[in-house]
């Protein structure tokens, strides 16, 4: 926000034909700052405070959490809404698996929650694709979610069509409410609030207008009469008292049903109406409240998470976490992996501000490590009864795909060790230098041996942090991208953060959100680690927020809010042994890897060596059974 | 045997109430599974007492000879005798001249303990306390455990009261706390045969005490000891201090002036065992380390202060303990060769800049004290975590409400 020079309102729409209406008539506003954009990047923006007031989805806005409505408008049907449907071959009882487009939450959520309803508790087979992939699926007993205009292009062909809306409609005899103007609290004043309004009484009128002119933009002339009505008839722009209530029923069910966290229907207005009757702000719930939620398992919003970490103490945040651990892993074991940490080379293009580790091109300490040097260390690993190598390395631009497919299937032939290798950043420059798709890459690399994916590089996935601590890395969205393709190829990944930068408390929630979201839409995520940005002398950026205590609460809010995430590592490498052991009490169930190297973290100052025997020690002295385990957590012996 | 024990929640409640724990208690604290949980009660008792301060001191650790007569399993630092390869005691002038050489920034305290030395005279250890008065005339000489003390009088002939009475006379301020080990002569017997026992240990703390003395006690845990130890150890400790509080109020009753000494802090040491008599064994754990701490706290109901000493767990753990029950961190040091000579990776010394960002980092407020617990400078909250600001409001209203408790 600091940034900010502009005093104007910055608004965020999404830009589908029905939310037009609602927003158009704000172009040209010299008051205003109007962008659009697709749903997830509206809410992307307000989570990020890149915007003031967003016309988003639902779903998304309970995501963020604590946010405030403008009363009046909204996008929702009383009915039929045409737009969100199932569709499918055989009637709904028969279906066993449905393709969802996992990108919309809000008719997700409502899909799974009208299933539940109708088969009484039972769900097919939930399969994410693409808007395309979807409606190719469709067939026998296999049905989809279809949504926004394909929903429009097909209507009345299929031989089964449940409205969502209507469904909805007829379990509580509601209407639905599907998107609205979203904001943070204070976010928009009285005058600014007339403006919106005024903007819907000029869009209503406009709406022959607009329908015809999307018509045209789409080339579907044909739909004309279909899409007049639509914005006319289907879609109800009024957002009264029984459209809160219908959003609260929403909001209720999936929250009961796990699927959103909880979340309430609280207007702008309100707030500014508590100020001026000097009355207190509506009871939120008490911490205690928000911590038993938490320890139980459910699923939290980034506003809660926000405020654990703004307002709980060490020890609930401990209790709750070590609770949350408790519960995904019963047995009291402590997992731990011995393989080892083999970086390749350490010449690298982009010079991150953090990194002490790598070394230009052509610079003299650059290094590409030889078979030689390679065998020996495998080989290392071998003898001492290591399952894998974590193969990380600089982006190297001199090593074309074909040294890494040759090295791989060397490696694999010769010493058949799991191979965890290259994290999504050296996966996205062998693309783009080979000027190959990240999913060709990966599908190569994986045939020439490579197992599983580290989660390295994600540092902090909110692009203003990342464009100010490593400007040439990839964005959050190429990162989460390259996961979603490795994941959805079967390939299973870890993931991280760094922190300790420049990033805030609302930044590092806004992260574990960004995996949390991907891990709904692929669940391929095994674990994820944490630690801070390790300072040291040679590093052109200072520390931010940091410190043991802080690693704990770190920690302790990331297994809270990662409740689709199964693993949480302790991060013994860069917190030192004895830390990484007290994590095992704030939510951690596995200790990391007996390493043998660690030239990143090490080349920082952050030099500790432990072997198995010591690690099973701290494992015990910690309260834990021990076991060993591969790269996908299944247990290599008995606990001990 | 596990179930005749209290249960952790009738020790919450004692707690709350302010109770006394007994040894049962102790035992079902040190087997609770949940380390959070006893932390968090240690937590809780510790706010009580202090809020959010948290202490630290300007002070220097200060070994003039390793030569030791005693032959402790659990010593890395000690070497027989005197021209022993290692072995090392300084001349006079090379002791007053450490302290010469820190009086760009002086400490406010010198911390001296040594080996028992068998060949030097009395008049060693009285001219070099007087030695550091003359070159700084206010430092505070926090010299000799009480083993030390115990040693001095059987080498010199004295009584205890004579010895400590020459050594105040020379400057000697007050007692540190080492030496304590294992007061259990099971596990005494064992490990430091040849020094002074438990008792004499107490004895020579109740008779600085009577002298109006101020003394520290210790614990040496980690090694052959048992929970029962570690407890009946606790329960000595606050046994003296009962009768040390007791004579210093009835002298206060009284309308006495002259001051009374106790126990101020306990500090639980945790074994470290490279080049020892027992370094076959495992060094306890940082979880070890945090649970002693918060036990430490809970059974010692009569002490002010227990104190995360950093050198011994290392300043991260440290940092941590000050949530399981400690209030202090000890202070800068500047040069520890004990432990290092045990195998401490822990620095040697730290800057108050160190033990300020320490504590301010565990969302607490640094307070810089004498060896008294006197306030030198109460460093403001401004650059404190605003998550620890936030945490502190909700805080205060939760002891607010304990303390209601209690008081009604």
């Amino acid at each position: 926000m600091s940034e900010r020079v502009s005093t104007k309102l910055r608004v965020s729409a999404v830009e589908y034909l029905n939310a037009q209406p609602l927003y158009l008539a704000l172009a040209g506003n010299p008051d205003v700052e109007l962008d659009t954009a697709l749903p997830a990047e509206v809410a992307r923006r307000v989570a990020e405070d890149e915007t003031d007031l967003a016309l988003m989805p639902v779903a998304a806005a309970a995501t963020i959490g604590d946010l405030r409505l403008v009363r009046g408008m909204g996008i929702c049907a009383r009915g039929k809404v045409r737009s969100v449907v199932i569709v499918s071959e055989r009637p709904l009882e028969e279906l066993t698996e449905v393709s969802l487009d996992l990108s919309s939450r809000t008719s997700v959520v409502l899909a799974r929650l009208v299933i539940r309803h109708r088969l009484g508790g039972k769900e097919p087979k939930y399969v994410g694709r693409v808007a395309a992939d979807a409606i190719a699926s469709i067939g026998g007993t296999t049905g989809a979610v279809v949504i926004g205009d394909p929903a429009l292009r097909i209507e009345g062909k299929p031989a089964y069509t449940l409205d969502l809306a209507e469904a909805w409609r007829e379990w509580t005899g509601l209407p639905f409410v599907f998107a609205a103007w979203f904001g943070r609290p204070g976010a928009l004043d009285a005058a600014q609030e007339a403006i919106i309004q005024k903007a819907k009484v000029d869009g209503m009128a406009r709406r022959d207008e607009i329908s015809d002119a999307w018509a045209k933009a789409n080339g579907r002339d044909e739909l004309l009469a279909s899409y007049r009505s639509y914005v006319h008839d289907t879609i109800r722009y009024d957002l009264g008292d029984e459209e809160a209530q219908a959003l609260a029923r929403f909001y209720e069910e999936a929250h009961k049903a796990g699927l959103l966290p909880k979340a309430e229907v609280r207007f702008f207005d309100q707030d500014r109406d508590d100020v001026a009757s000097g009355s207190k702000p509506a009871q939120r719930q008490s911490l205690d409240t928000l911590l038993g939620r938490a320890a139980d398992g459910e699923r939290l919003s980034a506003a809660e998470g926000e405020r654990l970490v703004a307002e709980a103490e060490l020890f609930d945040l401990g209790l709750a976490a070590d609770a949350v651990r408790n519960r995904k892993h019963p047995h009291d074991v402590v997992t731990y992996i011995v393989d080892r940490n083999v970086n390749y080379t350490n010449v690298c293009t982009t010079s991150c501000r953090f990194c002490a580790f790598y070394r230009p091109v052509g610079h003299p300490e650059g290094y590409v490590l030889s078979r030689e040097v390679l065998g020996q260390k495998l080989q290392e690993v071998v003898d001492a009864g290591g399952v894998q190598i974590l193969l990380q390395g600089g982006l190297n631009p001199e090593l074309p795909i074909e040294w890494y497919e040759d090295l791989f299937r060397w490696m694999k032939k010769e010493y058949g060790l799991g191979l965890h290798a290259l994290s999504p950043e050296e996966i996205l420059h062998i693309a783009q230098m080979e000027k190959l798709s990240t999913k060709t890459v990966l599908e190569r690399l994986r045939a020439a041996g490579l197992d599983s994916v580290p989660g390295g590089g994600a540092e902090i996935l909110v692009d203003r942090v990342r464009r100010k601590i490593a400007k040439a890395k990839c964005t959050s969205e190429d990162w989460l991208g390259v996961m979603r393709v490795a994941h959805q190829m079967g390939l299973r990944s870890s993931c991280t953060m760094m922190y300790g930068t420049v990033d805030t408390a609302r930044d590092r929630i806004q992260h574990l959100v960004k995996l949390r979201d991907l891990q709904d839409e692929t669940g391929g995520f095994t674990a994820f680690f944490c630690w801070d940005f390790q300072h040291e002398s040679g590093v052109r950026i200072e520390a931010g927020d940091h410190g043991t205590m802080f690693y704990l609460r770190q920690q302790a809010v990331a297994r809270l809010m990662l409740d689709n995430v199964a693993h949480v590592g302790a991060s013994w490498v860069t917190q030192g042994p004895d830390v990484g052991q007290v994590a095992l009490r704030f939510g951690a169930d596995d200790y990391g890897s007996v390493m043998f190297e660690e030239n990143v973290v090490s080349s920082a100052g952050t030099t500790f060596c432990t072997n198995a025997g010591a690690i099973e020690a701290r494992i015990h002295g910690a309260g834990f059974r021990a076991v060993r385990r591969n790269v996908r957590y299944d247990w290599l012996n008995e606990p001990s | 045997m596990t179930d005749t024990r209290p249960s952790f929640a009738e020790i919450e409640k004692k707690v709350r109430a302010g109770e006394r724990l007994t040894a049962e208690d102790g035992m079902t604290l040190f087997h609770e599974p949940n380390l959070l949980k006893v932390g968090a009660l240690a937590n809780e008792v510790r706010e009580r007492l202090h809020g959010d301060r948290t202490y630290f001191n300007r002070n220097m650790r200060l070994e003039v000879t390793n030569v030791c007569m005693a032959s402790c399993l659990f010593c890395s630092f000690a070497k027989l005798e005197e021209h022993m390869p290692g072995s090392h005691t300084m001349t006079l002038d090379e002791a007053w001249h450490e302290l010469e050489t820190r009086m760009d920034n002086p400490p406010s305290e010198l911390h001296v303990v040594n080996g028992l030395h068998p060949g030097l005279p009395f008049s060693y250890y009285t001219d070099l306390l007087k030695g550091f008065k003359r070159i700084k005339a206010d430092i505070h000489l926090k010299c000799f455990t009480a083993v030390e003390i115990h040693f001095f009088a059987r080498h010199y002939g004295k009584t205890y009261e004579q010895v400590l009475l020459e050594l105040r006379e020379a400057g000697l301020d007050s007692l540190p706390g080492g030496g304590a080990e294992i007061f259990h002569p099971d596990v005494r017997s064992r490990i430091s045969h040849d020094k002074a026992t438990g008792d004499d240990y107490l004895e020579v703390h109740r008779v600085a005490h009577r002298l109006g003395m101020m003394t520290n006690a210790t614990m040496l845990y980690g090694h052959i000891e048992t929970f029962e130890h570690r407890v009946d150890h606790l329960l000595r400790l606050r046994g003296l201090q009962d009768e040390s509080l007791a004579l210093a109020k009835a002298a206060a009753s009284n309308g006495g002036t002259e001051p009374r000494g106790i126990l101020q802090a306990f500090i639980p040491l945790a074994f470290h065992p490279d080049g020892n008599g027992m370094k076959n064994l495992p060094a306890p754990t940082a979880v070890d380390d945090l649970r002693t701490l918060a036990v430490s706290r809970l059974m010692l109901d009569n002490f002010e202060h227990v104190k995360a000493y950093w050198v011994s767990s290392g300043p991260d753990v440290a940092q941590i303990g000050l949530a399981f029950g400690a209030d202090d961190l000890d202070g800068t040091i500047v040069h520890e060769t004990i432990y290092k000579a045990a195998g401490s990776n822990s620095p040697s010394g730290l800057t108050e800049k160190d033990l300020v960002r320490l504590i301010r980092e565990a969302g607490r407020i640094p307070i810089e004290r004498d060896t008294l617990y006197r306030v030198v400078k109460e460093y403001d909250k401004a650059a404190m975590p605003e998550a620890a600001l936030k945490v502190r409001d909700r805080k205060a209203e939760k002891h607010l409400s304990i303390l209601k408790e209690i008081v009604s």
